[in-house]
């Protein structure tokens, strides 16, 4: 058994790495899936009411949201940076850059608390507010996943500082990235569907 | 068609299975087979629990007046619970216990692609099972298994918000199974396995894992909203508040038809096994099967509106009838290959087999009464009657679950080592077959004549029937005790089985009977065709399997026509 952890140290093996590459995937489209029932219920409700929807576009402004957007595509590519700095083999620098991609995670959900309460200050909640409802519920979950993605990337962070991951050996990097990325496209259809339009 | 067989590592000798014991069971483990025994026992449980709830329905049904229960809403609570955990929590769960077992054996992998997600996905069932069943200290559920809006969100108790979790964490499990059963059959077939010599379970199981993890989102995006609703006020299916019934339906639906597949499919997948196996010959039309699987995958995912003729607008009916009649086509087609298969072979009537008989006889006619409940006219007339019950229990009872004791009888030497009692297998099931068909034919003439579902008073002109399909019931539920009972004794003195006491040609016979810890001793060879009974070649193969694991039972005396072999070896 010890031979095989010692192996595996160096370099994984490609079967393993095929496979969780496959698995994420796989995991992601059943995801997208539950994001297209919550973004349908916006879809049709913008579709029949779009009044409502444009009184509530002049009511919130767009810069706060747009700011967010900014700092989530900036993780995007922090990680990037991140998983380019490990085929480097230079463990600083995707310690570095992936903690990064976790404060701007984190900075995102705060602003996004922060736009949460300015509008229920004028009334838009997610229960007795038609348009709230279906604002807040794939928001929500959307943020939900920006915070699992940022403890993801404290733990690829924690792993690293463990002498974890090399040149050959970055799958777990890889995968993360696939889920933040994700994450990260998520967001601009919500953000093109749910502010712009 | 021509077979191959690659030598066998010889010198190898007989290797000693491992014990089958019960408190390894009880213990988190992430070696597939304890986890896919964990999966069935669990399962298994749930079986009596709504089995239980199934008894008390039928007691409630003998007088036309409400007696057993208090009221209508205990009733409706019976009902809503025995479809949930049957369908959630017995059938599903099991259907994954035999994939968790046999797919590993099947290909020759050692394990799972992600043991430790495997055996996670498997601990989320203990802990839902019970916050389904705690619904009925607080208020349980009484939306039906279907849990439509307002029902389900305005009426209901605090019960209902903890079905919703509880098929939540049951969603979950099942799509982090899938996704390992599609990552495993991709990645993980030995050298010289395509995936035309698969075997047939495996296509099985990967049609049914697409499902899973295309389908299942659908209802956990629902059911959030769900929750929602009741938790966090929410109006989404609520139209006095902007939200809209509809909704839940199509979402439900869009999951929960082509569900109905993700718990058929695996019990084709073993009928492919367990018939070519019985009948010692090659199953007929190995492509068409395969493929129809996938067929009734994709076409499963166009159908989910006939579910709602009656609330649908009327244009779109014409559209879904014609994809659910397109779906008896795939169906067809296997029930053809199987008729095929058998004819002419050599059939060995073991509980096994008959059990695969009665699952092809009954499910047909669960099959021709969806055709005639697809078709718009039938389906308006006897919509919410018992012949929809009906229907239901013919394809998930007739079918799924006579496919469930098939697979038992089959797999039970393998899984410990020993034979299940023949005799008691035949009782079990003339037992289950009798009471299954007074169960639920004469629910047919009680829908036709227009006795509404779900409901616990019914016209008194109605009680002759259903004394006759409560008494049948009660017969079809002491039967399953025979089952049990045949379980323990065997486990204790049951025959030894050897590795292949079936003389079979898949993976999953090519080590001891149970498996070592990390399934075989060496890489295993798979013969080239995984169904090519009857040829010299198989023999051949399975006199050198014998060599290097050992004598097994002959359960099928197919030994016997090979005489040239010495006696007693």
């Amino acid at each position: 058994m010890s031979d095989i952890a010692k192996v595996q140290h160096t370099a994984e093996s490609p079967q393993r790495v095929e496979n969780v590459k496959f698995a994420m995937w796989l995991y992601l489209a059943s995801d997208v899936i539950i994001f297209s029932i919550l973004i349908a219920t916006f879809v049709l409700f913008r579709v029949n009411n779009e009044e409502v929807v444009k009184e509530v576009h002049e009511a919130s402004g767009l810069f706060l949201v747009s700011l967010n957007t900014f700092l989530l595509l900036a993780s995007s590519w922090a990680m990037v940076m991140g998983l380019r700095e490990i085929k480097r083999d230079n463990r600083k620098g995707l310690i570095r850059w992936i903690g990064l991609t976790a404060v701007l995670g984190i900075v995102f959900v705060a602003l996004q608390g922060v736009e949460y309460t300015i509008l229920s200050n004028e009334g838009i909640t997610i229960y007795g507010s038609e348009f709230g409802m279906r604002f807040y519920a794939p928001t929500a979950f959307h943020g939900a996943h920006v915070i699992i993605g940022v403890l993801w990337a404290l733990g690829v962070v924690w792993h690293a500082m463990k002498g974890g991951y090399g040149p050959k050996n970055y799958s777990g990097v890889e995968v993360f990235g696939l889920y933040w990325h994700f994450v990260d496209v998520v967001w601009i259809l919500l953000f093109t569907l749910i502010y712009l339009i | 068609m021509a077979t191959v067989t690659a030598p066998l590592p010889v010198g190898v000798g007989h290797v000693e299975g491992k014990k089958f014991k019960l408190n390894e069971l009880l213990r988190w483990s992430v070696d597939h087979k304890i986890i896919g025994i964990q999966y069935m026992m669990t399962a298994f449980f749930f079986f009596i629990v709504g089995g239980a709830l199934a008894m008390m329905i039928r007691w409630e049904l003998l007088t036309p007046a409400i007696d057993l229960m208090a009221d209508g809403t205990s009733y409706n609570q019976l009902f809503s619970i025995h479809g949930t955990v049957m369908i959630f929590l017995w059938i599903v769960p099991m259907m994954a216990g035999f994939g968790n077992y046999l797919l590993p054996l099947m290909l020759g992998a050692k394990d799972m692609a992600f043991p430790w997600l495997n055996a996670f996905a498997f601990w989320l069932i203990p802990p839902a099972g019970i916050l389904m069943l705690s619904g009925f200290f607080v208020g349980q559920a009484e939306a039906g298994w279907t849990s439509y809006p307002p029902l389900s969100t305005l009426f209901s108790g605090d019960g209902q918000t903890l079905w919703a979790m509880s098929i939540h964490l049951l969603g979950l499990s099942s799509i982090l199974g899938g996704i390992n059963f599609i990552v495993t059959i991709k990645n993980m077939r030995p050298q010289g396995m395509g995936y035309f010599q698969m075997p047939l379970f495996a296509w099985a199981i990967l049609a049914t894992s697409i499902i899973v993890v295309l389908a299942t989102p659908f209802l956990a995006g629902g059911l959030t909203l769900l929750l929602l609703d009741r938790v966090a006020g929410t109006a989404f299916f609520n139209p006095a508040e902007g939200g809209d019934v509809l909704l839940w339906q199509n979402v439900f639906w869009f999951y929960s038809h082509p569900a109905v597949y993700i718990m058929i499919l695996p019990a084709f997948g073993m009928l492919s096994e367990i018939l070519s196996v019985h009948s010692r010959k090659p199953i007929f039309g190995y492509r068409a099967i395969a493929l129809s699987s996938l067929a009734i995958a994709l076409v499963g995912f166009t159908v989910w509106a006939h579910h709602m003729f009656t609330s649908l607008t009327p244009e779109l009916r014409i559209p879904f009838m014609i994809t659910s009649m397109i779906i008896a086509v795939p169906t067809g087609i296997k029930v053809f290959s199987w008729l095929a298969t058998l004819f002419g072979g050599k059939i060995h009537l073991t509980s096994a087999m008959v059990f695969a008989l009665g699952f092809l006889s009954m499910f047909v006619i669960g099959g021709i009464s969806g055709v005639m409940l697809g078709s718009i006219p039938v389906d308006i007339h006897v919509h919410d009657t018992y012949f929809v019950v009906s229907h239901l229990h013919f394809v998930l009872y007739g079918g799924s679950v006579f496919g469930i004791f098939a697979g038992i009888y089959h797999w039970f030497p393998k899984i410990t080592g020993r034979m299940l009692n023949e005799r008691l297998g035949k009782w079990h099931f003339i037992f289950t077959y009798i009471g299954f068909f007074f169960t639920f034919f004469p629910q047919h003439v009680v829908g036709i004549l227009g006795m509404p579902r779900r409901v616990a008073e019914y016209a008194p002109e109605f009680q002759g029937w259903n004394v006759l399909i409560s008494v049948a019931s009660f017969v079809m539920g002491m039967a399953t005790f025979i089952l049990l009972y045949n379980i323990v004794i065997s486990l204790r003195n049951g025959k030894e089985a050897g590795a292949n006491p079936w003389r079979a040609l898949t993976l999953e016979w090519q080590t001891s009977s149970p498996p070592p810890a990390h399934n075989f001793i060496g890489d295993p060879v798979p013969f080239k065709n995984p169904y090519g009974y009857g040829t010299k070649a198989a023999w051949e193969y399975l006199h050198k399997q014998e060599e290097k694991l050992g004598e097994s039972v002959d359960a099928l005396n197919v030994d016997k026509p090979a005489s040239s072999v010495p006696a007693g070896d």
